[in-house]
Formats: structure tokens, sequence, C-alpha cells
């Protein structure tokens, strides 16, 4: 009688695997899954052989799959900040340059030059790389260009604030001819680092503007 | 003025910590403290977890290059072969710069398989290294490729267009970005794609001299897995072993090896319901011979169509006519034999019998390539016979022979 018991205490534990964190799952096991629910037709498609097909004249319960995957870089790995800009970089630079081209549709027919301020160089250059890929994708002329400032310049804009060395930069870029009346550089920005948000800033013509 | 400073307790203070200091800065950054034992285990720690990270990674990340250059085939970029140099490429954040090799050599050694894709890796050290170049505006420091202008002016001869790589783990995808930028002052980027694969999904690991695209190799896998047709030719080695008689002077049948081939049918695709039929031979010289015809029905019992990933169990009946000859098959004749019969019929004729039996039994399909069964038999027309005892009764049938066979489908 005793063994009926636990073994029904244990026994939705063992019947039903839940990525929820619980008995069979520690917390830290459950954060470095992805779940996302599907219906059972497409989850048939995805994973022949494992979930089956719906019956043809339909079926008695409502069927759905729930797909968790694990996280390709366990926490701890790598810098929260950088983790948590990395995990959605796609959809932070596709939010960004369509923040850009939606809000300058003039600006299209340009040749667009891309820049990112991030503390962390690596994590920097992958923020450029996909920016200009995803400006890329939507039509419009990239170069891999980066406009240069003097080395008076860049002593001179590291010593003031940044709300006033970014439209300061844009401005010598302009000045300087690194940057001309063909030419739109998008920056992506980490202004603050407590923040797991970038900011956008668009330089054209000499004239900065914050896009996000 | 400097004495006055030299004698002072402040100077004094000051020539203390300008001694103290620097020895405690020497102490705190001293490899003897950056080596202590739990720092130590950290990093052992976190090289251990970049490694298995970087061995999963791995091989998505080659499946995601091979999509790359199946792109290339299908729709090149260039029209004639052209010069890139590999001017990067970039791996997931905190996973090392050993992948980064890895990865060049897999993406040199696909583009020099598939020729057609136009892209034709060429070397250009001068490209990645720093080049430091000055004139009369300014002093450039850069990589040669992100100043092209200034490798004109060197003379060197670079490729025509370079290439970046950057593959990063975004979650639970693995992302590969690429681009193509011509090599001129201006730096235009020409191509570019985003390409991702996610965790759950296993890598194709397809051969880099017959490149195939995720989808094609996808068909290729579901066809594998599900079947090569409707038809399939099934080579079946098979044992029976007959039950000894209740009667012990009886004279126990010897075990049967028989040879079968045929052709077996599935109903649908979902192979729930499969038929065939099979012709079978058996010789032992100076024992038996026979010839067999057999034919099973087969359902599956696991499930309601046959799994790509687990092995399958079909339980089947099937029936058999099978004619065997030789001295050994004498035990199959209608009246009781013993010692003395066996003795006396060796002068004459070898015993020749026909029999019909009827099966039941489980086969295990693994991937419809090979099976494992076992059955029980039974000889209607011998089921009153003391030659044979019986392994199992099943409505009131006796069960005389237990069979076990292994099937290689082709």
């Amino acid at each position: 009688m005793i063994i009926v018991i636990l073994g029904l205490l244990f026994l939705p534990t063992l019947i039903h695997k839940d990525p929820a964190p619980g008995m069979t799952m520690s917390r830290t096991r459950s954060r470095t899954l992805e779940c996302e629910r599907i219906t059972a037709e497409v989850a048939s498609q995805r994973y022949p052989g494992k979930v089956q097909p719906s019956r043809p004249r339909g079926e008695y319960l409502e069927r759905s799959a729930l797909v968790c995957a694990e996280r390709l870089v366990r926490p701890g790995l790598r810098e929260d900040r950088d983790e948590a800009i990395l995990s959605s970089l796609q959809a932070l630079v596709a939010d960004l340059t369509s923040s850009a081209v939606d809000l300058h549709p003039e600006l299209a027919s340009r040749t667009w030059l891309v820049e990112a301020f991030y503390p962390s160089a690596p994590v920097s250059a992958k923020l450029s790389f996909a920016t200009k890929n995803a400006l890329v994708e939507r039509g419009l002329l990239v170069s891999d260009r980066t406009p240069t400032l003097s080395a008076g310049d860049v002593d001179v804009l590291t010593r003031m604030p940044p709300e006033q060395a970014y439209p300061a930069a844009c401005r010598r870029y302009n000045d300087n001819g690194s940057m001309g009346a063909e030419h739109a550089l998008l920056a992506i920005v980490s202004r603050d680092p407590r923040e797991t948000i970038l900011h956008a800033g668009l330089c054209a013509d000499g004239q900065w503007s914050w896009l996000k | 003025m400097k004495m006055w400073l030299a004698d002072s307790p402040a100077r004094r203070t000051s020539c203390r910590l300008q001694f103290w200091l620097p020895l405690l800065f020497a102490l705190w950054a001293s490899p003897v403290r950056a080596a202590s034992p739990v720092q130590l285990a950290q990093e052992a720690e976190l090289n251990r977890l970049r490694g298995e990270v970087a061995n999963q990674v791995q091989l998505s990340a080659y499946d995601l290059v091979d999509e790359l250059v199946v792109g290339w085939k299908t729709d090149p970029v260039f029209d004639e072969a052209t010069p890139v140099v590999l001017a990067g490429v970039t791996v997931p954040v905190g996973l090392g710069t050993g992948m980064a090799a890895l990865l060049e050599n897999h993406i040199a050694a696909v583009l020099a398989e598939n020729p057609s894709t136009h892209v034709q890796l060429v070397h250009c050290p001068t490209c990645t290294a720093v080049v430091v170049h000055s004139d009369a505006e300014a002093t450039v420091v850069s990589r040669g490729i992100d100043d092209p202008a200034v490798l004109a002016q060197l003379g060197t001869d670079t490729g025509k267009h370079a290439l970046f790589i950057d593959i990063e783990a975004e979650g639970t995808w693995l992302v590969l970005r690429a681009r193509l930028t011509r090599l001129t002052p201006d730096l235009p980027i020409v191509w570019s794609r985003t390409i991702a694969s996610s965790t759950s999904t296993p890598a194709l690991l397809r051969a880099s001299s017959d490149l195939k695209s995720a989808a094609d190799a996808r068909e290729d896998y579901l066809a594998a897995l599900h079947d090569r047709g409707p038809l399939t030719i099934p080579v079946r080695l098979g044992v029976r072993a007959y039950a000894a008689p209740t009667d012990s002077s009886g004279v126990t049948v010897p075990p049967f090896i028989w040879l079968q081939t045929g052709v077996e049918m599935g109903a649908t695709d979902a192979r729930a319901w499969t038929s065939s039929v099979l012709v079978g031979i058996s010789f032992i010289p100076q024992a038996y011979q026979g010839l067999m015809a057999q034919a099973r029905v087969s359902r599956l019992v696991t499930g309601r169509t046959r799994s790509l990933s687990r092995p399958d169990l079909y339980l089947f009946l099937g029936g058999a006519i099978m004619t065997v000859w030789g001295p050994a098959t004498a035990p199959f004749q209608a009246d009781l034999l013993t010692a003395d019969d066996l003795i006396t019929s060796l002068d004459g004729d070898p015993p020749r019998t026909t029999l019909g039996t009827l099966q039941i039994g489980l086969d295990l399909r693994l991937g419809n390539r090979i099976g494992l069964s076992t059955f029980f038999e039974t000889i209607p027309d011998r089921n009153q016979s003391e030659n044979f005892g019986t392994y199992t009764r099943i409505l009131g049938l006796g069960f005389q022979s237990f069979g076990t066979e292994v099937t290689f489908c082709f």
C-alpha cells in the first residue's frame, strides 16, 4: 500500500517531462532552455517520427508540442551584458536598422556606413557585422569603409560628454571630408553600462540625430 | 628644500609609500596571486566548458558553412572565377580562436572542392596584416584590407574581393553572417547573407565533394529512413528447433537452418501492415536438404507508423510449405520413429516429407534494414505425432517448433 501511495505521489514527475523547474528539473537547468509551443502539424513536419501527424478525421484531444532547446552558450560563460546583447542580436539590429531606414526614407539612395560603440571590441565587431548585413538585406548600398578622425579630434572628443561628443564627431566627419553628401552613418551605441538595450544614431550631412 | 623634504615626516611617509606601494602592487599582480587554487579551478572549469560548447558548436558551424557554399553553387555571386581573400572568420564570443582556425580550414576545403562557386580563395598576408601608412595628410594604422588605397600605393597584388564570415551563438540559434566586399577604396559590400540553425537540429554532415542543400539533404534523410519504395528484398537466415518427443525412446528432430529471400511489401508508406512472400533453401550435407515457400502478414504494434528514430516491433502471422529430405528428416514422418527404425532405413532411399506449417511471432525491425524475429510454428498435420513434443499450446494447437531469424533488407 505504501509503495502504491509513493508511486502515485511520484507518478506525475515520471509520466510528464516538463521544462519548468521542479523535482526533476533544477532552476539552473531550466534557465538554459528556450521553449516554443507549436501545433502538432508543424511538429510532425519538423520532427518526423517523433511527433505523429494528426489523424485525417481529427483528434479526440487537441494536441500541441512544446519544443525546448538548450542555449548554445551556458550562463556564466560570457559577460552577462554581452550575453544579453548577443542572444538577441538579430532582433536588436533588425529593430535599429528598420528605425533608421523607415524614419529617413530620403537617405535610401546613399551609401551607408556603420559604426558600433560598445565596450567590448569582439561584441562591437559583431554588432557592426550584423548591422551591415541587415542594411544590405533591406536593399541599401553599404560600405565597409570606416570614417576617420584625426588624433587631435579624438583627443578632444574623448573629453566631451557623450551627448556632445557624438554630434561633434559627426560634424568633424563632414568637415574633414571623411563623409560626404553621398554618405549616411548609422552608429550603434551603448550609452550606459547598466542597460542591455542599444541606441542608434544617424549622421548625415554633418547633422547628428538619435533614432532610438 | 630638498633636504628638508627628505628629513620631514611627510617625506619619510612618502618614501615608505614609494617603497611599499610598488611592492604591494607587484605582489597583488604577481603570478603567485594569479595562480591561487580557486582561480585556477575556475579557469580550468571555464576552459572545460568552452571546450565542450565548442565541440557541440563546431559541427553546426560546419553545416552553416556548407549551406553558404551550396548557395554559391546554385546561385553564384560571380560570373567567373574571382580571387577572394578570406579576410576574417570570427567565432562565438567566448569560444576562443581554435575554432576559428578549424572553420578557416573547412571553408578553404569546401571551396576547393566546389570550383563552380566561382569563389577562388587567394592568400594575401599583407591584406590581413596591420599596415602603417604615413603621408602629408595623416598617418593611418589599419589592416591592409580596411584601407585598400594604402595597399594599392604599396603595390600589393591583392584579391579583388574580401570575404568576412562571422558565427555567433544567439540563444538556441547558431547564426552565420557572411559578406563579400570589393577591395576598392570605397569598400562596397557586394553581397551578404545570414543563415541560422537551431541547436535542436542535428548537423547534416554533408560530404564537401557532393554538397547538397539542406532541403535536399533532409529529403534524402527522410527517404532513407522512411523507405526506399514500397518493396524491399529481405534476405533471411533462420533456425528452427523442434521440441523433443515426450517418449524418451523417440528421436529428436535436428535444428533446421534456412536461407530465405523474396519480396516484402508495405501497404502504405506508414508500413503499419506489411506482407511478404519468400522462398528458402536448407542444405546440410549427409543430414538433410529442403525447400520451402513462406508467406507472412505483419502488423506494427508500436505505433501507427513506422518510427524514424526507434526500433519497430511487428506481430506476424504466416504459413509455410516445406519439403525436406535426407536421413535426418525421418522424424517428420507421421509414425513414431525409434533408433531401430533409423538404422533399418539407412539402406533404402532417404525419407522425403512435405509439410504445411502455421507461424505466429514477433519481428523487431531496426530502420527497415535489419530485423530480428522469433516465432512459434505448428505443423497441423503432425499435431498428434509422437515424434514431436510441443513448446506451447495456443487455442488447443500445439506448437512444435521454435524459430529465430535475422533479416537484412535491401
